[in-house]
């Protein structure tokens, strides 16, 4: 992380990476910090029902009398588990099918390619509703793996096209003339090439997924009941909006900052990994 | 003497269209050979078939010998063996010819490490360090150590393209293949490429493959020249014969050209 602050310090970009890191650091903070501490007992009841945000509960109480603001808090954590984990497997999986692709014949190249396409056509939910379904009973862990899977092919498509690219170039020639192996040239050059584009692709399908996930719990779909996934928190705060809309507010706000967080980050990030646009002294 | 690389009736097609025909020529240990010829005469092409590194969709035929193995049909497992020992390439486009994320430093150090490697020895540290420098002055770049620590787009193109050389030297290959290489550069910078490449192929008595459509640059550095035209060899011998006393419409046209160029410039001078 030092490495990462000091870059930010000589870039010029630093003012985007700098409030990426404020709103992440933030999340994975309170993320942290809800493994060892809440402020109170998720599932007690230690207030009046629905009650205002005031000095004992910050965010108010939910319809239970539940202290609101360490839902939100355990809400931090899951957000954050789902987006990692939806994006380590739609990207090993997508960078796995994409790089394949890329050095496959034409005809399994073809074939993947429009595989990839039909399957893109399905709105990322639609799927990740699919794969649920099929599975007996709604979880996070199932729900994480329905939206990998259906990021997977957004994830597959991008690096096929940028692996072609690179692979097109002179100097992937020139590795191949001076001997380098298939898998030299995918981990030294064609890798290390298309990670600004992917790393910042995989920022978005971050916020993407959290959305995602979200959904799928407003659905609903999601984490049941007892876990406090933002997407249940805003849809059991459905009903009582014009009573307490700090119930939609709260959540509302942990989810755009930590979608937003993720994207500033990613373009900071960019800008440090690509020597290209790095200033240089 | 056997020859380093022997092509014989070689032809590529694409889609059966014939994109070179019934190709032969061979250099030996330690020869330069100039492959001249116009844009989309095959040439290129037929240095890439050369190493076995046609695009899939071009279907060659006939044979070449790269080192003794027979490189057409043959699975890349085993031409990556002769790759890089026996063939090593020079670019005509220096910017992309250099990795743009990698230091020069790591991009000459490869080749260097995997030729140490397959001659049994680890380099690595502070060895590898002066390998790699030692390697960037041959190649005449000012500054080395400046050079090495820099990215490709922080060098001129004249730099790169010295880079590029220098990479394909650390292979110590047999046979150097140079395609276009001065073409992207300023005709001082090729006079200077160019009296690089012909004293490092002296030097170290490499063979050399210069593949190019520029007629006086060709002449300037080869022993002997194959004519392409649309894929067939129109004409083939030393250098002074084949321009001297060109055979073939197509060779005198060439011949014709360029001095009709050099008559130009002594006219303004």
């Amino acid at each position: 992380m030092s490495a990462v602050v000091a870059s930010a310090r000589r870039s010029r970009s630093s003012l985007t990476l700098w409030l990426g890191l404020l709103l992440v650091g933030l999340h994975v903070a309170v993320a942290l910090l809800t493994l060892v501490w809440l402020p109170y007992d998720p599932t007690a009841l230690t207030g009046g029902r629905l009650a205002p945000p005031s000095l004992e509960h910050w965010a108010g109480t939910d319809r239970l009398g539940r202290d609101f603001f360490t839902q939100i808090m355990i809400g931090s954590r899951i957000a954050l588990i789902v987006g990692i984990s939806a994006v380590a497997i739609g990207g090993l999986i997508g960078v796995t099918l994409g790089v394949l692709a890329a050095f496959a014949t034409r005809l399994l190249d073809d074939a993947l390619a429009a595989t990839l396409d039909i399957l893109i056509a399905f709105p990322t939910l639609l799927i990740a509703m699919l794969v649920v379904a099929a599975s007996d009973t709604a979880s996070l862990g199932t729900a994480v793996l329905a939206l990998g899977i259906a990021l997977s092919a957004i994830v597959a498509r991008l690096t096929r096209i940028l692996a072609k690219r690179v692979l097109l170039m002179d100097y992937i020639t020139a590795a191949r003339t001076s001997g380098t192996s298939w898998l030299g040239i995918v981990f030294q050059h064609v890798l290390p090439n298309i990670w600004p584009t992917l790393s910042v692709n995989f920022a978005l399908q971050f916020g993407l997924a959290v959305i995602a996930e979200a959904s799928l719990s407003y659905l609903g779909l999601g984490a049941p009941p007892p876990n406090a996934s933002w997407g249940r928190l805003l849809q059991e705060a459905q009903g009582t909006v014009y009573t307490a809309p700090i119930g939609a507010i709260a959540p509302g706000i942990a989810l755009v900052s930590l979608v937003i967080g993720v994207n500033l980050l990613a373009d900071g990030l960019r800008d440090i990994g690509d020597p290209t646009r790095r200033v240089s002294r | 003497m056997v020859p380093l690389l022997d092509i014989k009736n070689l032809n590529l097609a694409v889609d059966g269209k014939p994109l070179v025909s019934d190709l032969s020529f061979a250099i030996a240990p330690g020869e330069r050979l100039g492959l001249i010829g116009e844009s989309g005469s095959g040439k290129s092409l037929t240095a890439m078939a050369a190493t076995g590194l046609l695009p899939r969709a071009i279907k060659a035929s006939g044979s070449v010998v790269l080192g003794g193995q027979q490189v057409i049909g043959a699975p890349d497992r085993v031409l990556n063996g002769l790759r890089g020992m026996v063939a090593a390439f020079v670019f005509q486009e220096p910017l992309t010819a250099l990795d743009p994320l990698l230091r020069v430093a790591q991009q000459v150090a490869e080749p260097l490490q995997r030729r140490a490697r397959r001659d049994g020895r680890e380099l690595t540290g502070s060895l590898l360090n002066r390998e790699v420098l030692a390697l960037l002055e041959q190649v005449a770049l000012p500054q080395p150590e400046r050079i090495a620590r820099s990215y490709p787009h922080e060098i001129s193109g004249g730099q790169r393209q010295r880079v590029a050389i220098a990479m394909a030297l650390a292979c110590r290959p047999q046979l150097l293949i140079a395609d276009e290489p001065t073409t992207a550069l300023d005709v001082t910078t090729q006079a200077e490429i160019l009296k690089l490449l012909d004293g490092l192929v002296r030097e170290r008595g490499m063979a050399l493959l210069f593949i190019s459509h520029d007629l006086p640059v060709v002449a300037e550095i080869v022993e002997r020249v194959v004519v392409m035209k649309r894929g067939i060899a129109v004409e083939a011998g030393p250098v002074r014969e084949v321009f001297g006393a060109p055979q073939h419409d197509y060779t005198r046209s060439l011949v014709a050209a360029a001095k009709a160029f050099d008559d130009a410039l002594e006219g303004t001078a």
